[in-house]
């Protein structure tokens, strides 16, 4: 039998994807459904003088209105989910709808409730708010300041949080033979998922029973949080993920709207339906980024890097949001060395609300916004000393021999051989004839331009002592069932939350290596509070190494049993056993045999086990990992600008990224390459906008530029393996990397393509007419 | 709202329908709450991101802009009238062995701009088939694997005949002409 | 231009127009364009008038799709025998105003302000052949 694991395997769940057949949210429809709307602050920032609903009531098929105010002391603030110690954390309450205040354009203040769905848009259109608008303030710096708007009347200075890590001792810093400088902002962005946020709540008044059908990322947390919030038993409350159009962090949060279905459901008695509006969603839903990063990278004359100080100024928006704590500071602040073996680091961040939509956790959360930095800040160095780019990073590269290696902050890289996907990279693109070819033409007056990015993250979230003593709400463990049928045909269990990711394909690899049966004999089970075990949902890039390995052990454990099953009926002691391609056999005994279906089928049976062993065949196991994985890799950008147009042509993209053991190179690579185009997305083309009164001026499709096909050149993508001794599969996470390389990657190739004139950073999104501007600009001064 | 609804008869993959709708229906509510055909999604409120692209008498229409009454007597494929999953078409095949999909949220109306792409030009480059879906926006896959979907595609109906006019896209040949 | 019969009429959609004060006046305005639709009701103010040449008016609205402050800035420039309305205005939206994006909301401007003007030619007219 051929081996599953590191076998492009085509995707299980596509057959109901490609034919019109998922299940989306909004392709629920139950009897009696109602349609939900959520009315949204127009203003950045206002006390809500009066809302009339009068109007929007009597509108005949109306059923509902309700605003903060009725919901008063029914239904409780949306807690966050992440308290960040040691940081003088305040968080302000967020009721899931306005009472007397609002602190962005897109905070809810009414819902209401109709037979369908046009109706009730016509009748949220009815309701009429009157603001007295308050000054609005919308830049987190600007926030800071004395005599800004105050958003929460007891914050100061809008100040969230202020955290530290690390200290680099006197003299350090000041001694440094070369210490470089730059400022970055990482902008505000939109995760973007296709699919916006869906919640369905339906209600059994007879045994008291919630279901809410909910567009979430971890549904076990959204029960979790949610209990509590609407003040129901959890063993009362299911909630299900349906397919999902895609997540990227924005369908972690638990949000505000999720909360009022669940309650009108419950308040109405009857199903009610909620869909996101595209222009909705990016008012409502949550951003990513949107950080200020201060950098002084200090070291030798010779490339011998040794301290960092790193300060983060983050916009949080007008509330915290589930994780809106831990991204700028746990995520981002511990790795701001990168892959570098910098003994001396310092990370501050500074966590404020500003009159915008909150942030949460976007595809990398945190880490892309540090690699951006240090990878950043490195060329810039090299640029300094005049050193190449690519020997400046090999030089201070933490060495093979080296892991496990401890940060200067205290982390444990559990395995990394970095050499090897740089030297793979440099071969892919054949960097020296790449560089006399710059050079070459350079002198005609071409701006040409090579950028890297050698980047490691953390992810696999996570070791359950480590995410507690941070601060997070959660075990970050993970569970999984094994069910065997009489059949030999099995169905799994497992507390991840897929997505999009094709986890049904790569965890059933998984499944049929380690019980020797054909991938068609497997079904998994995810999503699905009343199905599955507690477990911690899809992000971090924790699904295979946490959720996976949880699947590779149950699996042990049924094949533990079954073993003992297998010697107990052909009379031989359990060590005689082997069990090889689905098969328990006599060593040494051709013939004498059972099958893994022959043993599925005595087992559930029972008729003659072992004495005192339990019937059936299914195992759980929880798995609690003991640290965080670290995967790596080098990406490398080659870019053109048009000194005519401004335009940034992308001419190559190469990335050979080390996720550790891959189980599905094609899933792998598609992953790879998603990741890819949301990175080269935030730095070439998207961005977030807010004119200065908190107003979203890209709030829709044709203000937001999502990347189309033609944006992209043909991405070479390859891998290495260093597999990760924290799990049994070796395998650590590949859903962010492409994100967390590629905004420094791309951003690296045209700093170096306008070196020529000086350019040291430019912001993001490096669109033509900035580019333009900046060549005339330069070109008119030479 | 007291307006009188009027009565819209489509055929959608091949089967004749019909039902009474507001003049303001989109005609992908109309294919999707009338009709019960919810392969075809809604990923944005301004024509951009294409994941409602159906095919309205042979053109590919993102079914956000048009109103069902305006489709009224017209003939409609959807991703439910290309192929089902014992017998795929073969954009949807080649989709599949090349990974065209993540989500799987776009994908519907991706397959058929794709096929509508074809349609022009059966024998497209790389670069033409990335201009060729200016029209839809996917958000989980780069791109890259959409493209050699399509590219094989392209190959597949070429050397299996497979006429893309037919209302029913698969097993029909040229017949339902 | 600075008459306020004329003013009610060239305002598009204006259905009510009532001074309050001087130069002060309440107002609702229907308008119903593409996605941008509604009774707004308005402060209208007129402020640094010179009289026959120029004048600033200043707009507060408020409706169920957003808010709006105008300030437009009006001058008549002799040229020749004719005379030219010039007008430069900032506009301040919220809301779906906003949101919907400047290509939305300058088509909307473009439209007002153009059947403002053609309005307000024929009002001139009007009151020239009394």
């Amino acid at each position: 039998m051929t081996k599953m694991v590191g076998s492009s395997v085509k995707r299980k769940e596509d057959a109901r994807l490609l034919t019109g057949n998922g299940n989306f949210a909004d392709d629920i429809t139950l009897p009696g459904m109602l349609h939900a709307s959520v009315v949204r602050s127009s203003s950045a920032h206002a006390k809500i003088k009066s809302i009339k609903v009068e109007e929007a009531l009597n509108h005949p098929g109306v059923v509902a209105v309700y605003t903060g105010k009725d919901l008063e002391g029914k239904i409780g603030p949306i807690p966050t989910s992440w308290y960040v110690p040691g940081c003088n954390l305040k968080e302000p309450p967020q009721y899931p709808l306005a009472i007397d205040h609002v602190r962005y354009v897109g905070d809810g203040v009414a819902l209401v409730i109709a037979e369908d769905r046009y109706t009730v848009k016509d009748a949220a259109e009815l309701i009429e708010v009157e603001y007295e608008d308050l000054p609005a303030v919308v830049n987190q710096k600007e926030a800071m300041e004395e005599g800004a708007p105050l958003l929460h009347e007891d914050i100061e200075n809008n100040i969230a949080l202020n955290w530290k890590a690390g200290e680099i001792p006197e003299g350090i810093m000041e001694n440094a033979e070369v210490v470089v400088k730059e400022s970055f902002y990482v902008q505000r962005v939109f995760p973007s998922p296709l699919e916006t946020r869906a919640a369905i709540g339906q209600y059994n008044p007879g045994s008291g029973e919630l279901t809410l059908w909910c567009s979430s990322q971890n549904p076990h947390i959204h029960r979790m949080v949610l209990s509590e919030v609407l003040g129901i038993s959890e063993a009362k409350f299911q909630v299900i993920a349906p397919d999902m159009g895609g997540g990227f962090g924005g369908k972690i949060g638990v949000y505000p709207d999720e909360a009022l279905i669940g309650y009108a459901a419950r308040d109405l008695e009857r199903p009610v339906k909620w869909i996101e509006e595209r222009s909705e969603h990016y008012v409502a839903a949550n951003a990513g980024r949107d950080e200020y990063i201060d950098v002084e990278l200090a070291g030798k004359k010779d490339g011998t890097l040794e301290a960092i100080r790193v300060k983060n100024t983050a916009n949080l928006g007008a509330y915290l949001s589930t994780m809106g704590a831990g991204v700028s500071t746990i995520d981002f602040g511990m790795m701001v060395t990168g892959s570098y073996d910098i003994p001396y680091a310092e990370s501050e961040t500074f966590g404020v609300y500003t009159n915008t939509t909150p942030t949460d956790a976007y595809r990398g959360a945190g880490k892309p916004e540090s690699t951006y930095q240090i990878e950043r800040i490195i060329d810039l160095f090299a640029r300094e000393i005049k050193m190449d780019p690519v020997e400046l990073r090999r030089k201070n590269f933490i060495k093979k021999e080296a892991f496990p290696y401890q940060n200067a902050h205290g982390l444990v890289y559990d395995s990394g051989d970095y050499e090897k996907p740089l030297n793979k990279a440099l071969e892919a693109i054949n960097y020296e004839e790449l560089r006399r070819e710059q050079e070459k033409k350079r002198k005609e007056g071409k701006l040409i331009g090579i950028g890297f990015s050698t980047y490691v993250e953390m992810c696999g979230f996570g070791p359950s002592e480590v995410v507690g003593a941070v601060g997070f709400q959660g075990g970050t463990w993970e569970n999984s069932t094994v069910r065997v049928h009489p059949s030999g045909k099995v169905t799994v269990f497992c507390g991840t939350s897929p997505h999009g990711q094709g986890h049904d394909t790569t965890f059933s690899q998984v499944v049929a290596d380690k019980l020797g049966i054909p991938i068609e004999d497997i079904e998994f089970v995810f999503s699905d509070t009343k199905s599955v075990s507690m477990g911690w949902g899809t992000y971090g890039s924790r699904s295979t190494a946490v959720g996976g390995a949880a699947v590779s052990f149950a699996s042990d454990r049924v094949v533990e049993k079954a073993k003992k099953i297998a010697a107990h009926e052909l009379e031989v002691s359990e060590n005689d056993i082997e069990f090889e391609n689905g098969k328990f056999q006599v060593k040494g005994v051709p013939g004498k045999e059972r099958t893994f279906q022959d043993i599925a089928h005595s087992a559930n049976m029972a008729w003659n086990l072992p004495e005192g062993m339990e019937p059936s065949l299914e195992a759980q196991y929880f798995f609690k990992p003991e640290n965080f994985v670290f995967p790596f890799g080098t990406h490398v950008a080659v870019v053109e600008i048009d000194k005519d147009t401004g335009e940034i042509d992308l001419q190559r993209y190469v990335s050979v990224d080390d996720v550790g053991t891959v189980i599905n190179p094609l899933t792998a690579e598609g992953q790879v390459h998603g990741g890819i185009a949301q990175g080269v997305g935030q730095a070439l083309w998207e961005g977030a906008v807010y004119n200065k009164n908190g107003q979203l001026v890209s709030g829709t499709l044709m203000d937001y530029t999502l990347p189309k096909a033609r944006f992209f050149p043909h991405i070479e993508s390859d891998f290495t393996e260093t597999p990760s001794p924290v799990n049994p599969l070796g395998a650590k996470g590949v859903g962010e990397v492409g994100t967390t390389a590629s905004i420094a990657c791309a951003m690296n190739a045209v700093v170096d393509a306008l070196s020529v004139y000086g350019i040291t950073d430019l912001e993001m999104p490096l669109t033509p007419e900035k580019i333009w501007k900046t060549v005339q600009e330069k070109e008119g001064n030479q | 709202m007291t307006v009188e609804k009027k009565r819209v008869s489509v055929t959608a993959n091949g089967q004749a329908c019909s039902a009474e709708v507001e003049p303001r229906k989109l005609l992908v509510h109309y294919l999707r709450d009338d009709l019960g055909l919810t392969g075809t999604h809604v990923g944005c409120d301004t024509s951009q991101c294409g994941a409602c692209s159906v095919m309205v008498d042979g053109d590919v229409v993102k079914s956000c802009t048009m109103l069902a009454v305006q489709a009224d007597h017209s003939e409609i494929t959807t991703v439910e009238g290309l192929g089902t999953a014992a017998e795929l078409h073969p954009m949807q095949q080649s989709f599949w062995e090349e990974h065209g999909l993540q989500c799987g949220y776009c994908t519907p109306g991706v397959m058929i701009a794709a096929i509508g792409l074809l349609k022009e030009n059966p024998n497209p480059t790389e670069e033409e088939i990335r201009e060729g879906l200016e029209g839809v926006i996917c958000r989980c896959t780069g791109y890259q694997f959409i493209v050699s979907a399509v590219q094989k595609a392209a190959t597949r109906i070429q050397e299996t005949g497979v006429n893309l006019n037919s209302q029913r896209l698969v097993g029909e040949g040229t017949q339902n002409d | 231009m600075q008459n306020n019969e004329a003013l009610k009429n060239a305002l598009p959609g204006c259905q009510k127009f009532e001074e309050v004060e001087e130069n002060v006046y309440d107002s609702e305005l229907g308008i119903n364009i593409g996605p941008v639709k509604g009774v707004f009701t308005a402060k209208v103010s007129q402020v640094d008038i010179k009289e026959m040449d120029s004048y600033r008016l200043l707009v507060e609205g408020q409706g169920k799709p957003g808010k709006f402050n105008g300030d437009a800035a009006m001058e008549l420039v002799e040229d020749g025998d004719d005379t030219t309305l010039q007008c430069s205005a900032d506009v301040e939206v919220t809301g779906v105003l906003a949101a919907a994006g400047q290509r939305v909301m300058n088509g909307v401007a473009k439209v007002i302000m153009g059947q403002f003007f053609k309005d307000i030619e024929k009002e001139a007219k009007k009151i020239a052949s009394l």
